[in-house]
């Protein structure tokens, strides 16, 4: 019997209620900005809606999900009861508190600064403070995780981590490490500003700050969808994992390497020297290496789901897949949607291209086709998934649960792709409007309204998510047999001491931290006079 | 599971595949790595190679950005140097001009908050960060105009501020630089 | 299950290889991009090695001066800009603008609102006001009728009456303000690089020392605008104002004018 139920229940239903709100939002902007309506009379509403459009679905909506689902994973992989259950709860009373006294200035419009914060530009303190709280709330989470490691380690001495808990500590500590980025800029820069205890603040390094935290974020956003990939795909269509210690080692990669690489993120800025925009594009090439792993892991553990099933043949074993099973649909249209925005990543890795793309529309496409496509359709993966475990009641609407993740990623691929196109046609981000009439740029028009078609589909898949849970948590009591996870292929003989614990790998990604961050925030802390005046946001007279 | 085999030939053949994927992997990022670096070499796409501070607050009170010296100047070298600010919501010089086959560096800077700079059709493309100076090099081949929108969100006008660029024959700049010492094609 | 070497020890090929390779790519992309990428940067003149280091590690490096400077031929303004400037003005010092204000009421009422085509004071910001005086008394700004008023203003002075006018009420524009705002008020023309007025002059946002500009004349502010356009008038920081009414049609600067005075 496990005692977390209400727990995960109370973080998805806020992390899923949030993402409704949220959803409609974007597609409003989507279309206020197209060619279907007119000017918006007055432009800070479409800012406001970026700015709680963007803190939701980037702050709010995949922190809950990874900590619910690392509490249920807590419990299930390790097979006892979480420790520090009260704790949970304080963390996520922070994570509500937290987005309730960020919301509200947002919505006041005395906060539309984006949720990539932008000094100098400063909105109300609640904001940010509020997003602080999320940030505490959630790192209350990485101490649960790690605790209840290693009270098992000590419990069960000689014994390997189960992998789903060692992947799911390393997506932790990952997130408790990169959030320190934001963390130093919201706490030391930022809100002294916006409480008026000092009047300039030094832009070039708050950016620098931020990027710590930019690049690896998206990491732990995608942690619970490769997770899922390797603990929850293979045993749901009747597979096994291919191998359990390629999988310790892509999680390991990600801790080591998904963080230092933020200043991708600044290759245009002028306040960082050109030798670090180097060395961390190198490292960005890098941590394509383990997704690139992964991919082969999933494809070989989907595999073998098909040739257990009687497929043969080279590729004959893909017609022989549980398709009408909603975690294969969901697996197949997340991996299509991968290849596309990582290809898309790719491509912004290096300065030479990225210099063509950089705040074009192309970035929003990209990252609205990984995270937004990729990872977020694994996210109604997990939940379809572990539903029942949760609610106690059957979830049978498959049907529904397929026409949503089709119209998720149909919906994804009209919204992003024409959205990439206008992005290379130089469609500069983050306006309210766009001038479609003058000839120099008609061309992106069509493109546009497109979009605004996939937004729509979205829209639709998202309502169609939520009745699906809803109908979860009304439809007939049932007792489903133990959560399981997959199981490896050969289980692990003799692990690795080294794949088993954190203590190495922490080490390198600190160290790592040091050599790609230490100099630049160092020296822009000593050189004297770059700190420029703040210019509030959201004042009216 | 019946027909699941775990023998060694079967798991050694999938171990090989294993790691000939991992080695292709790690083979086409290295590539990558090294087609990136290279085309920053053979074409130039370098990111500045020096940080340089400037006091968005006297801007406009003294220094290479005050208003009489935006603008393009020809340079004895014969090279050209466009000198540029980004602010609350224009650029100035509003529309920049400058001559075909000269190398031409930009200097810009923002004086008040952050604003994106983006030439159209070109890898010109720059963050205006407050308190620093963005430089690029760059080369045009053909006559033109082009749009030069900011793209980086500057507050509530952000959607109203679009600057141009002219591209003009090096002769006819040569011409007009006789004239004047910094040219721009605002009317 | 779990095998028991110790793990920080050069004798653990996961630590070895681990520490090793990142090392090495760390090594070997410092070469790269701190030594050899900036020496062959087209453009740049570096004084050896280590210059060339020290510049792509972001030490910074601002560059000589190179060609002179070209100066304006005419005066610029000399106000350095904060935003937070001149806020929380005490009573003594409105006191003290009232009374330097006697003298203004001429022109620009008793209460600051005017009765002729001279700008309405009441409840400008005070940065605006500021600056316009600082601007006039330098001569940045040309007035033949504020300049000899102004002269004799000190620094104190004009902060004193930028805090008393900005005390005052404004005036009250007839409700609905003027109908509809224009297009060029309410969102500028974007590819002309005009932002929506509202975005500084504070409807939507204010910018410090761009005025408020309901219930000003509406001779007044095309006067402004005209003059902007031609350079005329040219006190405007980094030209943003010119940049603007230089890309303004004449029925578009009417339209403006007479939109924020409030007549319809």
């Amino acid at each position: 019997m496990w005692n977390s139920r209400r727990l995960v229940l109370a973080h998805l239903w806020f992390a899923f209620a949030s993402f409704g709100t949220a959803l409609p939002l974007g597609e409003w902007q989507m279309f206020i900005r197209s060619p279907l309506h007119p000017w918006i009379s007055d432009p800070e509403w479409y800012y406001r809606s970026v700015t709680a459009h963007g803190t939701t679905m980037a702050y709010v909506f995949p922190t809950l999900v990874a900590m619910g689902f690392g509490y249920f994973v807590t419990e299930h992989a390790l097979r006892r009861p979480m420790v520090g259950l009260r704790w949970a709860w304080l963390g996520f009373a922070l994570v509500v508190v937290g987005t309730i006294a960020a919301i509200v200035p947002v919505a006041l419009g005395r906060a539309s600064v984006l949720y990539t914060f932008y000094p100098p530009l400063i909105g109300h303190p609640s904001y940010y403070i509020g997003v602080v709280l999320v940030v505490v709330g959630s790192w209350v989470w990485v101490a649960l995780m790690s605790i209840n490691m290693y009270r098992w380690k000590r419990d069960n001495p000689g014994a390997p981590v189960p992998f789903p808990m060692f992947a799911t500590v390393a997506g932790s500590y990952l997130w408790a490490w990169t959030a320190v980025g934001a963390a130093l800029e919201l706490l030391f820069q930022i809100i002294p500003v916006a409480l008026g205890w000092r009047s300039t603040i030094d832009a070039g390094l708050a950016r620098v700050f931020f990027s710590w935290t930019l690049h690896a974020i998206v990491y732990f956003w995608l942690m619970p969808a490769y997770i899922a990939y390797y603990t929850i795909v293979p045993r749901a269509i009747g597979g096994r994992l291919f191998s359990d210690t390629m999988g310790r080692i892509a999680f390991i990669l990600f801790l080591i390497v998904a963080m230092p690489i933020g200043i991708h993120h600044a290759f245009e800025d002028p306040q960082v020297g050109s030798g670090f925009k180097y060395l961390h594009s190198v490292f960005t090439a890098l941590v394509t290496l383990p997704t690139s792993l992964t991919v082969f892991t999933i494809c070989a553990s989907v595999e073998i789901a098909g040739r257990l099933r009687g497929g043969k043949g080279v590729l004959g074993w893909l017609k022989a897949l549980p398709w009408r099973n909603p975690v294969m649909l969901g697996v197949a249209l997340s991996f299509v949607m991968l290849g596309f925005g990582g290809a898309g990543g790719l491509i912004n890795m290096s300065y030479p291209l990225n210099a063509t793309v950089h705040n074009t529309q192309w970035i929003t496409g990209h990252f609205h086709l990984i995270f937004g496509g990729a990872i977020v359709i694994m996210y109604f993966v997990i939940a379809y998934d572990i539903w029942p475990h949760l609610t106690g009641r059957t979830l049978d609407s498959f049907g529904l649960m397929r026409a949503q993740l089709w119209t998720w990623f149909i919906g994804m691929i009209v919204l992003t792709f024409p959205w990439h196109w206008v992005g290379i046609l130089g469609m500069p981000r983050r306006m309210a409007f766009y001038d479609y009439a003058d000839p120099a740029i008609a061309a992106q028009a069509a493109s546009v309204t497109m979009s605004v078609g996939g937004g729509a589909i979205l829209v639709l898949s998202g309502v169609l998510f939520l009745v699906v849970l809803v109908r979860g948590q009304t439809a007939p009591q049932t007792e489903p047999a133990a959560y399981r996870f997959s199981v490896a292929v050969r289980p692990p003989r003799a692990l690795p001491a080294a794949l088993n614990g954190f203590g190495l790998w922490l080490g390198l990604m600190v160290a790592l931290t040091i050599v790609n961050y230490g100099f630049p925030i160092a020296h822009s802390l000593a050189t004297p006079g770059t700190a420029v005046p703040v210019v509030e946001v959201g004042e009216r007279w | 599971m019946s027909h699941l085999s775990t023998s060694d030939e079967g798991a050694d053949r999938g171990e090989r595949t294993e790691r000939r994927w991992a080695t292709a992997a790690v083979m086409i990022l290295a590539l990558m790595v090294v087609v990136a670096t290279f085309a920053a070499l053979y074409h130039g796409a370098m990111p500045q190679s020096r940080v340089e501070t400037a006091d968005p607050r006297t801007l406009h009170l003294g220094g290479e950005f005050i208003e009489s010296n935006l603008g393009s100047a020809l340079e004895p070298d014969g090279s050209v140097t466009v000198r540029a600010i980004g602010q609350q919501y224009s650029f100035t010089p509003s529309c920049i001009l400058v001559p075909t086959d000269t190398p031409v560096t930009f200097r810009a800077t923002s004086a008040d908050v952050v604003h994106g700079f983006l030439i159209d059709g070109t890898n010109i493309n720059l963050m205006l960060v407050p308190g620093y100076v963005s430089s690029l090099g760059a080369r045009f081949d053909a006559p033109g105009e082009r749009l030069m929108p900011c793209h980086e969100f500057c507050s509530v006008g952000h959607e109203g501020m679009w600057g141009r660029i002219q591209i003009i024959d090096k002769a006819a700049f040569a011409r007009m630089a006789a004239d004047q010492r910094r040219l721009s094609c605002v009317e | 299950m779990v095998t028991r070497e110790t793990i920080a020890s050069f004798r653990n090929p996961w630590f070895t290889a681990s520490v090793g390779i990142t090392a090495a790519i760390a090594i070997v992309s410092a070469i790269v991009g701190f030594v050899w990428l900036p020496l062959q940067h087209p453009g740049e003149r570096f004084k050896g090695v280590w210059d060339a280091i020290c510049s792509a590690a972001g030490l910074v490096r601002n560059a000589a001066s190179g060609t002179q400077i070209v100066r304006a031929h005419y005066l610029t303004t000399s106000v350095e800009i904060d935003p937070q400037m001149l806020r929380g003005a005490s009573a003594e010092s409105i006191g003290r603008g009232a009374t330097l204000a006697l003298r203004c009421t001429m022109c620009h009422g008793a209460r600051g609102l005017s009765q002729a085509d001279t700008p309405n004071l009441a409840g400008e910001y005070p940065v605006t006001i500021y600056k316009e005086l600082v601007d006039f008394k330098t001569g940045a700004r040309v007035s033949a009728v504020m300049a000899p008023l102004v002269a004799d203003l000190s620094d104190a002075d004009m902060r004193d009456l930028a805090a008393y006018y900005a005390y005052l009420p404004r005036v009250s524009v007839p409700e609905p303000a003027a109908g509809e705002p224009p297009r060029i008020v309410a969102s500028g023309a974007p590819l002309r690089g005009i932002a929506p007025c509202g975005a500084c002059h504070g409807e939507v946002d204010s910018k410090a020392s761009a005025a408020w500009l309901e219930g000003q004349p509406a001779v007044y502010l095309r006067t402004q605008l005209e003059a902007f356009s031609t350079g005329a008038r040219h006190n405007d920081i980094g030209a943003q104002m010119r940049n603007i009414a230089r890309q303004m049609t004449a029925t578009e600067i009417s339209a403006a004018s007479e939109f924020y005075a409030g007549r319809p």
